[in-house]
């Protein structure tokens, strides 16, 4: 291993282990602090200064994330919308991915329209969108299509980054083989490249979930009324009460956790790829 | 789909330039309000600020990581999970720490000291809070991306340098900065552009007018204001800032690879 050199001293071991001690709490304790607010009772919110320990338990803000109907719909919308772009985004992205690892000009055009999109700022996209969505009469629809048609499109890059490694290491000469064997392109494609890259794909849709599970910007200007649930959950911090929102907000972390910690070291490379606001 | 972002975008050029027939007009407003230009400038600060926290920290946190004898699982989950939380629950989080009947003014009082108002709009401490909200959320990606970098260095660079007797500082300048230096530039490069865009930290910590910036400000002039031409107006010149440092990566990649290539 490297950077045996700065191990020993006394100094650098007690940096070492305050710095340590400061990203276990800074993952911990908010969390901690999110937690109990949502088993408090609302009254103790109001407690000044706040509590640190709640005197009593509820788990009224949990029953009624479930009751409310507006809670239920946007839990529902951010459901399909996540699965319904995701699908899309990997679709689409393995096409590209595929393309990109088999034809230089397109893995030019690829790579620079992947980091174009990067480029263009949510709210120079997402005002003018509305516009258009409106005309096609999808425009804060209860189903959320419109607005997954637009995390789809957010999410292609991050799908045909993922995948495109493992289509570039399946060699030519197997797919060569079937071609001679008489298989066709699409055959090819949805028999040998597909099932050989299918970790890639599990990554990718995953990944294209998330993003569009946490996904804020669009999803506040495009769905206003039939909210998901990143723009409910900053309707309910700002203008609502501390303990649904707590409760809503220890739900929409769900998924992400899950991937994380289950997942962890095989998924960090495609995170640092999947990044994008 | 890429047309799906890309036409919005043109359409939104369009619009910008469009006051009852082509003008200039919308810019010019926009030049004479003075939020624009306090939108502006903070759309500058505040992401240099972010950029330089977060690679400190981010540099500082990787170094650690990757010089533990036995890898941690422990702390390095604890170490990435603020960006696998989703940002609008960091958000959350973040105003009932900071609020002015917060956790934090709370244990502040508890210890005899006086409370601070963190996230006062127009203040400099909301911004300096914007940045280390913005910093508690992103800086994991800014690690995992130096410790990428930092496992490619070659573990007979560090013996050499030991048994030319280099102390710690002398490795670190000398063998690790120069090998780092393309995760580096890539982490900037990266995090700056991504910066520049900053939107929800400001919206949700300190409203759209509390520390302004370009996106929070178009975002007001569409949404309370409801002068959609003076937004896209605000929204483009961000865009063209967005392009201007993304470009500059671009060139800097052309010359660092004619400058490795140089050198193999």
């Amino acid at each position: 291993m490297n950077g045996e050199a700065r191990d020993d001293t006394g100094a650098g071991r007690a940096a070492r282990f305050a710095l340590e001690a400061f990203v276990i709490a800074g993952a911990v304790l908010p969390l901690y602090l999110l937690a109990k607010q949502s088993v408090s009772p609302e009254l103790e919110t109001f407690a000044w200064p706040p509590h640190w320990l709640p005197h009593r338990l509820t788990l009224d803000h949990f029953i009624s994330v479930f009751d409310v109907n507006e809670l239920r719909g946007a839990i529902l919308r951010s459901l399909a919308v996540a699965a319904i772009s995701a699908a899309i985004a990997t679709t689409l992205g393995a096409m590209l991915a595929h393309a990109m690892a088999r034809s230089a000009i397109a893995q030019r055009v690829g790579f620079s329209t992947v980091s174009g999109i990067r480029l263009l700022p949510m709210i120079a996209v997402a005002i003018p969108l509305g516009t258009i969505l409106a005309t096609l009469g999808v425009y804060d629809s209860p189903s959320g299509i419109g607005l997954a048609i637009v995390h789809a499109a957010i999410a292609i890059p991050t799908a045909a980054l993922t995948i495109y490694a493992s289509f570039a290491a399946i060699p030519l000469e197997i797919e060569e083989a079937a071609w001679i064997d008489g298989a066709s392109p699409l055959r090819i494609f949805l028999t040998i490249d597909l099932p050989m890259a299918r970790a890639a794909i599990a990554t990718a849709l995953i990944l294209c979930f998330i993003l569009s599970w946490d996904e804020f910007g669009f999803a506040l200007l495009v769905q206003q009324t039939n909210r998901t649930l990143p723009p409910l959950l900053y309707y309910y911090t700002v203008f609502g009460n501390v303990g649904p929102a707590s409760a809503l907000a220890l739900l929409m972390m769900i998924p992400a956790v899950i991937v994380v910690v289950a997942l962890g070291p095989s998924l960090r490379g495609a995170l640092t790829a999947g990044s994008s606001r | 789909m890429t047309a799906m972002l890309l036409l919005p975008a043109l359409n939104g050029l369009v619009l910008s330039f469009d006051r009852h027939g082509p003008s200039l007009g919308n810019y010019r407003i926009l030049f004479n309000d003075p939020m624009f230009w306090r939108a502006l400038a903070n759309n500058l600060l505040v992401p240099v600020g972010s950029v330089i926290v977060e690679f400190v920290l981010g540099l500082a946190l990787a170094l650690t990581l990757t010089a533990r004898r036995k890898p941690s699982a422990l702390i390095e989950t604890a170490a990435i999970l603020p960006f696998a939380i989703p940002e609008i629950v960091i958000l959350t989080l973040a105003r009932y720490i900071f609020l002015p009947r917060g956790y934090l003014n709370g244990a502040l009082v508890t210890a005899g000291i006086h409370a601070l108002p963190w996230l006062s709009p127009r203040s400099s401490l909301a911004m300096l809070m914007v940045i280390v909200v913005d910093a508690w959320h992103v800086t994991p990606i800014v690690m995992l991306m130096l410790m990428a970098g930092l496992q490619t260095i070659p573990a007979e660079l560090y013996e050499a340098a030991r048994l030319d007797g280099a102390g710690t500082l002398a490795t670190f300048r000398y063998v690790t900065l120069p090998m780092l230096r393309p995760a580096i530039v890539g982490a900037l490069i990266l995090r700056g552009v991504d910066a520049l865009r900053i939107f929800s930290t400001v919206l949700v910590l300190t409203g759209p007018e509390g520390v302004p910036v370009l996106s929070t400000y178009s975002y007001s002039l569409w949404d309370d204001a409801q002068k959609p031409h003076e937004a896209m107006a605000a929204s483009m010149i961000l865009a063209l800032l967005v392009t201007i440092i993304g470009s500059s990566r671009l060139l800097f990649a052309a010359r660092y690879s004619r400058a490795t290539g140089a050198m193999a």
